[in-house]
């Protein structure tokens, strides 16, 4: 790709401790719009603290984090306007539960970009159309199956029209046949060009859709490439241990 | 001694399980009816003096409108101190969500200490003790203000361990999608919380209602006061009875509607599992 590819998310040297617990030891990394980067790894590498980090759920210990050039790591910055730009859909959902799947998705256009009401409600419409769910519009979220919370999830995620979105293990908390109708919002979602930073075991998912894996262990980065390079022939001796479990 | 055993038989017979349920319930019945024609027997009760003296209907005439001064003076004082202490409560337990360790420190000593101090303590302290400060204060608005300090504490924590029963992942969700804290708290955390305190709430609000009784102490004419108010005048304690029951009028409708709160959230909680 010859063209100049705009980077929307840069870390420099990131670290993380947690108490004496050093998590992430200088992670530096660069994910470019349109790019589908897939993080994968044995747990308790810091994959998720990592993403975490990335949008100050977590304060990093030491580092830079560059989104769309803007330096988060710094006091001045606005994090509740850096955060509305990047959506996140977590392993357990985490859907208001006292909300319907609608009044889920609405929630922050209204209250963060003030959008009216009416609109947003639209937007919510066309929405839940794209994760197959106009039929649950008005269902609270204990009455949906697992799938359906994390479409919802996705949903409501977008609907701040965010530049990037994370997904955190979003398929791990799910039955087996749950999984497939949330990878496929999922892929169609990355057909469509946007950003994703997605952490995750779903080799199949990988295989099709990311761009670029990197394999964090012991909280670094040890190896990337794209997906065939990687899974085909593995150079560091941890990666190929690790893919040896799962594939 | 054989009506030892008889007793020993009928208490084996209605605690137990296994024995079908209107069986259980005759041998309750039966077993109650029998110790009250006993004590009505052998008791020795002067039954006639007995009513002339606790429930006298003659001696509550004239009484009637004073009782109702004093309950409506109690269902006054109760409802302000409810709404106030309320507020406060609940502005005291955001503001101890927000974890910072001065404001902390200041709760802490605000919720404990007013949850230990004996209410009527705190009654006789604001009416009396005040005025030395400067601050002299009739004794219903004494009695407000030690019955909201006192009952805003047990709200407070009540509210703390509401949004504390919140799961972290909602606050972090809430703030993913660029929320401000306050607003997590408002349209996230809060509508959540507020759900599962209901049930301790309403319960605190009938403690409420019976400790206004308590400002008694510093002269204020409510429902007690006015009741032993009466019951010297007329040199019979028929009028004291009848506060009783309507305290007991008051209180048992709110208790109930409390128990079906508390049934209803537990549905609701669970649901939201």
């Amino acid at each position: 790709m010859g063209e100049e590819r705009q980077i929307m998310i840069e870390t420099v040297d990131l670290h993380k401790y947690f108490k004496d617990q050093h998590v992430l030891k200088g992670i530096s990394v660069k994910v470019y719009k349109r790019e589908v980067a897939a993080i994968i790894g044995p747990s308790g590498a810091g994959k998720s603290t990592f993403l975490r980090c990335i949008n100050r759920l977590e304060e990093p210990s030491s580092g830079k984090i560059y989104i769309e050039g803007v330096d988060i790591t710094s006091s001045r910055v606005d994090i509740n306007k850096i955060r509305s730009e990047i959506g996140i859909v977590f392993q357990s959902y985490n859907l208001f539960p006292h909300l319907t799947a609608m009044e889920n998705i609405k929630l922050a256009p209204v209250h963060v970009r003030k959008i009216p009401e009416k609109e947003a409600e639209q937007r919510g419409w066309e929405l839940l159309r794209k994760v197959g769910l106009e039929d649950k519009a008005h269902a609270y979220p204990d009455q949906l199956s697992g799938g359906q919370q994390q479409r919802v999830a996705i949903a409501r995620a977008l609907a701040m029209q965010p530049h990037m979105v994370f997904f955190d293990e979003p398929t791990s908390a799910l039955d087996p046949e749950m999984i497939r109708e949330v990878l496929e919002v999922m892929q169609n979602l990355a057909s469509e060009g946007m950003t994703m930073l997605v952490v995750s075991h779903e080799l199949g998912f990988i295989r099709e859709a990311a761009t670029r894996v990197l394999v964090l262990a012991d909280g670094c980065i040890i190896e990337e490439g794209t997906p065939r390079e990687l899974f085909n022939n593995p150079k560091h001796s941890r990666t190929k241990e690790f893919l040896s479990k799962i594939l | 001694m054989f009506v030892l055993l008889v007793l020993l038989w009928v208490i084996g017979v209605l605690t137990d399980v296994e024995k079908p349920r209107w069986l259980r319930a005759m041998a309750a019945l039966g077993f109650i009816f029998v110790f009250g024609l006993c004590f009505y027997r052998y008791s020795g009760a002067r039954w006639d003096l007995f009513t002339t003296t606790f429930l006298n209907p003659r001696m509550m005439e004239g009484a009637w409108s004073e009782l109702w001064l004093g309950l409506w003076m109690t269902l006054k004082l109760a409802l302000v101190s409810m709404v106030i202490s309320l507020i406060l409560g609940l502005i005291i337990a955001v503001l101890r969500s927000s974890k910072n360790p001065v404001l902390d420190f200041f709760l802490v000593i605000y919720t404990d200490f007013f949850r230990a101090i004996p209410l009527i303590v705190l009654l006789v302290f604001v009416y009396y003790a005040l005025p030395f400060l400067g601050i002299a204060l009739d004794p219903y608005l004494a009695a407000i203000l030690a019955v909201s300090l006192n009952y805003s504490a047990y709200m407070a924590e009540v509210f703390r361990s509401g949004i504390e029963s919140i799961h972290r992942a909602q606050v972090e969700a809430a703030r993913s999608l660029g929320l401000r804290p306050l607003q997590a708290m408002r349209l996230v955390i809060l509508p959540q919380a507020v759900r599962v305190v209901v049930p301790p709430l309403t319960g605190l609000m009938v403690a409420l209602l019976k400790d206004t009784a308590l400002a008694t102490i510093i002269g204020l004419p409510e429902l007690l006061y006015k009741g032993i108010q009466t019951m010297i005048w007329k040199a019979n304690p028929t009028p004291l009875v009848t506060v009783a029951l309507i305290y007991l009028l008051v209180l048992l409708p709110l208790t109930r509607f409390s128990g079906y709160l508390e049934r209803r959230s537990k549905k609701w909680v669970k649901s939201a599992k």
